[in-house]
């Protein structure tokens, strides 16, 4: 009885202090997400008598229902569309352009560097952008709407830096067992700078499945619509209908979270790493 | 540097050039092409019709942005709204967002939880920030404002007057972006050695000595980015206002005045849409006003940082 009185630590206020500090912040955080998911449980004539309660069963109706009236499948599918092939397009196009500079194999290399990181100080693009567009033909076109977003200079300049990384001898050896140019960065480059790839894709993924500006300035067939455009027009039509609502919101949610989950730490390195760099 | 290149030799050095072509392209196509031709159309009278002339017009796009009547008086009390918001955006997301990185860089438990829940928003995009929000927020019997209720007042947040909506996107923009202003101050409170926190205790300094003397000086570099970073985020931010209230006046902040002249919304007492070279006109306003905030802050917080790490 004695040891543990002897062992027991001294009260560390600034331990609770801290505690008490981030729970708070806590709340507000998880809060809003956590209402999210009950309202998503209950019923309208439940929410409408109290918005706070903790819902009473599991009315997972609210799913269905906003799965096929918020037209999902359709939004799903287009965002999907659009997000995978412009982030692909994007990636490759950029290991290209980070490859070459990064190894001084073109000339005026850095130049091209910061004719790349330019654009980020120079006023927004949207007006020109849309012009031109127009005048192509691409308004109101899903290829058109792809193009917008094969461009990121922050990609290239994380790019450029990791592939700095990887020893150079190993273009010579591929070289000396007869490997392309083509070949070895698609077969030898392409694995070993996983990690910057990843980062870059993901960011760039996220960056497209949120856009909500540009479908709205560029798409006007609700066939194209991208899921976050598609949320606010069912946010107009249901706006009253919380839990239907809810339950479509989640389901938008949801990929993201685990995604995030998931991928925390190239998210996070890859977006410290853009800051800090532009 | 230049290293040799590998892959071939005679015309095969060019194979790089050729690949690299694509990415280049695109991006002066999509980004740094209609990033300069932003200022030429601004003295046109473009719309948003296609095939309809375009007509050379001088600076008569700046002058009734600036000057003519009502419409102009619109745009000064957006402009004064869009440093209103990026003011309070700036200053509470930095302190909040400091205060929490310091509380999660601690040797605590379940710190890595904070983190990850505080980061979150970041990645939600402004749809779901917004939604989310709007239920939280919700004016009847909502959990906010029960609370508010409890206190004896109560809200209507985005429906209720303009600055009472203004204040809650203010703080839903927050909300969404302290993640990113912590992870920055963690990224800078991660390269302090330990040694030196050490020796200062050994020193007998106390807590607040320690962050006043050792971390806040040496955070220097991650002060600079988030302060630039939030102004020029806050001050070009508007894709919440567009989910949360809408157009409405008594809202509008720089950006989305742009947005809703160049694609079409009403504008206080001016209603014509599709308005482009107008709209060019007025984000070359933005802009400068981006660039000379910018630039400020940055020789202020460069001449600081001189004085402090010398």
């Amino acid at each position: 009885m004695n040891t543990t009185l002897k062992t027991r630590t001294p009260i560390n206020w600034g331990r609770i202090a801290s505690y008490a500090i981030l729970l708070i912040f806590a709340i507000i955080y998880a809060g809003p997400l956590l209402m999210l998911i009950n309202t998503a449980f209950k019923t309208l004539p439940d929410f409408m008598k109290d918005a706070t309660s903790l819902a009473t069963s599991l009315n997972i109706e609210n799913f269905s229902e906003a799965w096929t009236r918020a037209n999902f499948p359709r939004y799903l599918t287009n965002t999907l569309i659009y997000t995978i092939s412009a982030t692909a397009i994007y990636t490759i196009t950029a290991v290209f352009v980070a490859f070459p500079v990064a190894r001084g194999y073109i000339r005026g290399g850095n130049y091209i560097l910061t004719l790349f990181i330019i654009a980020l100080f120079l006023p927004p693009a949207l007006i020109p952008q849309f012009q031109m567009m127009l005048a192509l033909g691409l308004y109101n076109n899903p290829l058109g709407y792809i193009l917008l977003f094969t461009v990121n200079p922050i990609g290239i300049v994380i790019l450029v830096n990791y592939i700095k990384t990887v020893p150079i001898e190993l273009d010579e050896a591929a070289a000396i067992d007869g490997s392309g140019y083509f070949r070895f960065v698609i077969s030898v480059l392409l694995p070993l700078i996983r990690p910057a790839i990843a980062t870059v894709a993901v960011l760039h993924a996220i960056g497209i499945w949120n856009e909500l500006i540009l479908p709205t300035i560029y798409l006007t067939n609700q066939d194209y619509y991208p899921i976050t455009r598609g949320m606010i027009v069912f946010q107009g039509v249901y706006g009253s209908d919380w839990p239907t609502l809810a339950a479509g919101v989640l389901i938008m949610t949801l990929p993201m979270v685990i995604i995030f989950l998931v991928l925390q730490r190239y998210i996070v390195s890859g977006m410290t790493a853009g800051a800090v760099k532009g | 540097m230049r290293t040799g290149y590998h892959f071939g030799s005679g015309w095969g050095r060019y194979i790089p050039y050729l690949f690299l072509i694509p990415g280049l392209l695109l991006y002066l196509l999509i980004a740094l092409g209609p990033s300069v031709a932003t200022s030429v159309f601004s003295f046109t009278d473009a719309t948003g019709i296609r095939g309809a002339p375009i007509n050379w017009i001088g600076l008569e796009n700046y002058r009734e942005f600036l000057f003519l009547g009502r419409a102009s008086q619109d745009n000064y009390a957006a402009l004064g709204r869009t440093l209103v918001f990026c003011f309070f955006v700036t200053t509470i997301q930095f302190g909040l967002g400091l205060l929490v990185a310091v509380l999660v860089n601690q040797r605590l438990r379940g710190t890595s939880i904070f983190r990850t829940l505080f980061f979150l928003p970041v990645i939600l995009g402004a749809v779901i920030q917004g939604l989310i929000w709007s239920l939280f927020l919700y004016p009847l019997g909502g959990p906010m404002a029960r609370i508010l209720e409890f206190f004896g007042t109560s809200s209507q947040f985005f429906g209720g007057p303009p600055p009472e909506a203004f204040a809650s996107v203010i703080f839903v923009q927050i909300w969404a972006n302290m993640g990113f202003t912590m992870v920055i101050f963690l990224a800078g409170l991660q390269t302090i050695p330990d040694d030196l926190y050490e020796a200062a205790r050994i020193d007998g300094a106390s807590s607040w000595q320690v962050f006043s003397n050792v971390t806040w000086p040496l955070l220097t570099p991650s002060v600079n980015t988030n302060i630039l970073l939030n102004i020029i985020g806050s001050l070009q931010a508007w894709q919440l206002f567009l989910v949360l209230i809408g157009y409405r006046n008594g809202t509008q902040v720089l950006g989305y005045l742009i947005y809703a002249q160049g694609f079409g919304q009403t504008s206080g007492s001016v209603t014509s849409s599709f308005r482009q070279g107008y709209a060019a006109a007025a984000s070359i306003v933005l802009f400068l006003l981006v660039l000379v905030l910018g630039i400020t802050t940055q020789n202020i917080l460069r001449r600081r940082e001189e004085r402090i790490l010398g």
